[in-house]
């Protein structure tokens, strides 16, 4: 069969497992939240999200020993660093952490954890039929959209937030087989929980003055994001401050949560019910009262994720989002009473594209993922205007996403098709010119010269004959004063001329680093030496050919 | 270029026994030691198709005070020059390190993630066994105890993997210049068959030339033809030559090699690239 | 089809260790079975080609020019000849006489146009070496001319005035006709090392026979090959 059809057929495949897993993760939070309903009126409930958080984290530390990430980053970054492979344990190990986390009450999302699962599940097919990284990076993306198009029941989401997350890279040979997993996804959860839309809605009649007003909500939602992100990261490290094993952490977090959540019950969870509720119009608190949600779902999760629990930030952004869209809308009828603005349900809505939008810096997941939620198509100006905006203004304040920041300071941020890339991938030893001739240090000038005629390189390493150990080099220009002057040639030794400080790069070295190391020091060539033993040159005139061909390899299809 | 061997350290009285069989594997074959002295209890190899994630028994990350002190002594102790240590470069969570696989050699002991008293024969745990299948450089699996081999012995059975690994030995033998012993146990073949494998890999002379002794075991059961390879002999051995049903219904010849044999064994896997 | 890698790599003239990465990354067409490679002939060539690169299969190598060989002075000499008595008072008397005498230059129009490019080069700056030597050559290859790779010695009947570095006045012509700058340079400079010695420019003023020459620029020959 030919090999894209069948990675069409698998991607299928895959888009279905990961359906499975999405809604395994769904119906285990309903579980959970039935089961723990009748309990909700105890004072002391507000040590279950700790109790739920700890033993998420010794499940994840001790269970599976899955050496907990966040889990999103952790796909980018095999994808971009190692073709997609990833390990078979994170297929089913995030699901049951986060469904203990967040069906305890914690404030997460369920969208990472079973984007994680379906990706490892494309990753562990692949690595199953022996794919090569390309079509591997496929499945892993297949796997994800499905995951994502079954627990929104939101394929073009699916879809879209894969291609901008995940893959990074537009081309027709990822994009269909992800595409038919999303469509598989989104079929298998709509069999098995019936075709819902999440949230929906009354029907909005959106005008200019909304549109005009979405403008507003855009610096708004910004500036939440960035309070929402810069919260998440204070906590990890503030958690981090404390001596206390990691179990305790997130107990002593899901704690604070649990006590938030006595006052504030809509913090707790993932918080749909409340969304349900705004998009409506039939929530009730103030402004006052709703300001103060912002804050505190801002708080409690942070303190769930930073503290050690186990979940995405997906759902905490829509529900952070919609309070913010709310907030926006009261305090514009508070300032002008008269002003016929629209219900203020489409604010929740436009508010949740803008946080999203703005968390993940990708514009397109927020507008495709909020119109297929809540089947508002007609809301579609404003949200282009508001996600568009709000990514602007993020991406302002904090260059990286709230995904790929870790990733960003580690320097392994490679996206496909960036120069990044492609000098991650070329290596020392695919570089190295190895046709040097090497002369040691008690060659006279004169036989020198003589080595120099026969060879066509500027460059020549000295190394001790005996030991092979190199000991510098000599570059034409060193010599070029005395090449004229035949009295030297038999009283000049090489060791009276040879460079011995000399900058050398070693073979495991990454390229990008030796690039800039010769950049710093305007060299054209250097050495590459292992273990004292010379090995080659590596030069930029051979670079840019190789590079050439690398980008023409990597970006040609 | 030089060849180098990743040797993870252990800080403790095994541990010893296994970096000195390691560093007596360097110093006869001119390799380099790399030692990894772990500060995670975890880590992670990316090869071709598969990811390994080994936990580390929990005695690998014992007094890594005098760790470094205690591994130079050992590899200099050798004759050997001061080894070099490996840093991680990459991590795929902050407590998550991904080591490289690019080395020529990797020592693992027969367990890696267990607890050292499930080392014995009989028992390969089974993340060494997983690096063994996807590894393209050989595993050595060092015996208990630190014993010098004087020889090496190939197990040559005639399948793929084995011709890799007799490839490897006469290398072996060549580079240090110790005798070389092959044992063959013939299932389904005679010695014609065996000099036809050897003419197509196209290591008829080399064979002739390297090779002291050649037995092939006929009308006794494999494993009481094991007493017949020397005891201080470096056993050079292929891994999971077979697909993947007949191991399922006669077993590996690993298998039965290592629950009788305490040689130290250099095991050759299904992805093994020549590199010497 | 089948090769191994390192076959394949050579063939596309990479370092194996890359191609061993774009199989694995699966960024080109050919597949890894144990140390070779399976692929299509006729879709290699093509991504090759789209790539920027080569690939051609070892047993059709292209038609490579094999490396030209460089000729010796007594291989370039015995192409061209040994010629005495070369007769003329100025410089383009002597030089078209010479050119007349050599007997390898096949058709009228190239001897006509090689000296006129001789000519050309003289009236740009002398080819008097000094030492009573000229070498006149055409300034650039007469690579289309029919003429082959030649040096012709030409003892003059009398000596000329060449406007030589020296001012001393010419006995003998070596004409120097290549067919590429390399081959010219080549032979120039196996030349200039025979009248760098003292003993050959002795030779030369004692109008040698042909057999002497020849046997004493075979063995600077030598002595060049020998790598002097």
């Amino acid at each position: 069969m030919d090999d894209r059809l069948l990675l069409i057929a698998i991607g299928a495949l895959v888009g279905v497992c990961s359906g499975l897993a999405a809604v395994a993760l769904n119906t285990g939070l309903h579980f959970m939240a039935g089961a723990l309903s009748g309990l909700r009126t105890h004072w002391w409930l507000f040590v279950l999200p700790g109790i739920g958080a700890m033993l998420s984290s010794l499940f994840l530390e001790k269970g599976v020993r899955e050496g907990a990430g966040h889990g999103v980053p952790e796909v980018v970054y095999s994808v971009s660093r190692h073709g997609g492979l990833l390990r078979l344990r994170s297929a089913f190990s995030r699901l049951i952490s986060s469904c203990l986390t967040i069906g305890s009450g914690g404030s997460a999302g369920p969208e990472a954890p079973v984007v994680m699962s379906g990706a490892s599940i494309g990753s562990n097919v692949a690595q199953f039929f022996s794919l090569n990284e390309r079509q591997r990076i496929a499945l892993v993306g297949c796997g994800s959209a499905g995951a994502l198009a079954a627990i929104f029941n939101a394929p073009i989401a699916g879809l879209v937030f894969t291609i901008e997350i995940i893959v990074g890279e537009w081309s027709a040979r990822n994009i269909v087989p992800i595409a038919v997993a999303s469509v598989a996804g989104a079929q298998v959860s709509r069999l098995l929980q019936g075709k819902q839309i999440a949230f929906t809605h009354l029907r909005f009649e959106v005008g200019i003055t909304a549109t005009l007003a979405a403008i507003g909500l855009a610096v708004v939602t910004a500036l939440v994001s960035i309070a929402l992100t810069r919260a998440l990261r204070g906590s990890h490290h503030f958690s981090g401050k404390f001596p206390l094993p990691f179990w305790v952490r997130a107990f002593l977090g899901g704690c604070v949560v649990g006590a938030i959540g006595l006052m504030l019950p809509e913090v707790l969870g993932e918080g749909y019910h409340s969304i349900r509720q705004m998009v409506e119009g039939s929530f009730a608190p103030g402004l006052g009262l709703v300001l103060l949600l912002v804050a505190a779902k801002i708080a409690a999760t942070s303190f769930t994720l930073g503290w050690g629990g186990s979940g995405g930030i997906f759902a905490p952004c829509l529900v952070i989002g919609s309070f913010s869209g709310l907030m926006y809308h009261r305090f514009l009828e508070m300032l002008w009473p008269g002003l016929s603005l629209v219900n203020e349900g489409c604010f929740a809505l436009l508010g949740m594209a803008g946080l999203v939008s703005g968390i993940l810096q990708a514009p397109l997941t927020g507008i495709f993922l909020i119109v297929e939620i809540t089947g508002g198509y007609e809301t579609i100006l404003p949200l282009i205007l508001v996600s568009a905006l709000s990514t602007t203004i993020c991406h302002a304040w904090e260059p990286a996403s709230f995904y790929f920041r870790d990733l960003v300071e580690k320097g392994q941020y490679l996206r496909p098709r960036t120069d990044a890339k492609v000098l991650a991938d070329l290596s020392i030893a695919e570089l190295v010119e190895t046709d040097c001739k090497t002369v040691p240090r008690s060659m006279r000038l004169g036989e020198f010269i003589r080595v120099i005629q026969q060879s066509h390189r500027n460059y020549f390493p000295v190394v001790d004959p005996e030991t092979g150990q190199f000991e510098g080099m000599i570059h034409l220009d060193d010599i070029r004063p005395y090449l004229f002057d035949p009295l030297l040639y038999e009283t000049v030794f090489l060791e009276q001329i040879m460079e011995t400080d000399v900058e050398t790069v070693d073979i495991h070295d990454e390229l990008s680093g030796v690039l800039a190391r010769m950049d710093a020091k305007g060299l054209f060539s250097m050495p590459v030496v292992s273990a004292d033993r010379f090995i080659g040159m590596i030069s930029k005139a051979t670079l840019l050919d190789k590079y050439r061909n690398e980008l023409m390899v990597q970006t040609l299809h | 270029m030089e060849m180098q061997m990743l040797h993870i350290f252990r800080n403790t009285p095994l541990g010893r026994e296994m970096l000195l069989q390691s560093a007596y594997f360097c110093k006869q074959l001119e390799i380099l030691p790399l030692i990894y002295i772990p500060d995670y209890i975890k880590f992670l190899m990316y090869f071709e198709n598969d990811v390994v994630q080994v936990d580390l028994d929990a005695s690998y990350l014992k007094a890594p005070d005098s760790a470094k002190a205690h591994a130079s002594e050992i590899v200099q102790g050798m004759g050997l020059p001061q080894p070099r240590f490996f840093a991680p470069k990459h991590f795929t969570a902050s407590t998550l390190p991904d080591l490289p696989v690019d080395f020529d050699f990797m020592c693992c002991p027969r367990s890696i993630s267990d607890l050292s008293s499930k080392i014995g024969l009989g028992y390969i745990g089974p993340r060494v066994r997983r690096i063994v299948k996807s590894a393209r450089f050989p595993v050595l699996i060092p015996s208990a105890v630190y014993k010098p081999w004087t020889s090496i012995a190939v197990l040559f059975g005639g399948s793929s993997n084995a011709v890799k690994a007799l490839r490897l030995g006469i290398r072996l033998s060549r580079r240090c210049g110790l005798p070389l012993d092959v044992f063959s146990h013939p299932e389904s073949r005679s010695r014609q068959d065996y000099e036809n494998i050897l003419q197509e890999a196209g290591l008829k002379e080399d064979f002739d030339n390297y090779v002291r002794t050649w037995q092939i075991f006929e009308n006794r059961s494999f494993a009481e033809n094991m007493y017949e390879i020397p005891h201080d002999a470096l056993l050079v051995l292929g891994a999971y030559g077979h697909g993947l049903i007949k191991e399922l219904l006669f077993g590996s010849t690993m298998e039965v090699v290592q629950t009788v044999t305490p040689n130290s064994m250099l095991i050759v896997g299904p992805n093994y690239r020549a590199v010497i | 089809m089948e090769l191994k890698l390192n076959e394949f790599a050579r063939c596309l003239q990479m370092p194996v260790t890359t191609i061993e990465r774009w199989i694995r990354q699966g960024r080109i067409p050919a597949k890894k079975i144990g140390d070779s490679c399976v692929f299509s002939d006729t879709a290699l060539k093509k991504w090759a080609r789209t790539h920027n690169l080569s690939f051609c299969l070892p047993d059709e190598k292209q038609e490579e020019k094999p490396d030209q060989k460089m000729e010796t002075l007594s291989e370039a000499i015995d192409r061209g000849g040994i010629y005495y008595d070369i007769a003329g008072d100025t410089v383009e008397q002597v030089i078209d006489s010479a050119v007349s005498a050599m007997q390898q230059l096949g058709s009228d129009t190239a001897r006509r146009v090689l000296y006129e490019s001789l000519v050309a080069r003289e009236q740009m700056m002398s080819t008097g070496i000094g030492n009573g030597v000229a070498v006149p050559h055409p300034r650039t290859p007469l690579s289309n001319s029919g003429i082959a790779d030649q040096m012709a010695a030409c003892f003059l009947e009398k000596p000329v005035d060449f406007k030589a570095v020296d001012k001393k006045p010419v006995h003998v012509l070596f004409v120097l006709v290549a067919t590429t700058a390399r081959q010219h340079l080549h032979l120039l400079s196996r030349l200039s090392f025979c009248l760098r010695d003292n003993s050959f420019l002795a030779l030369l003023s004692q109008r040698p026979e042909p057999e002497t020459l020849r046997n004493k620029m075979a063995e600077f020959d030598q002595r060049l090959n020998n790598g002097e």
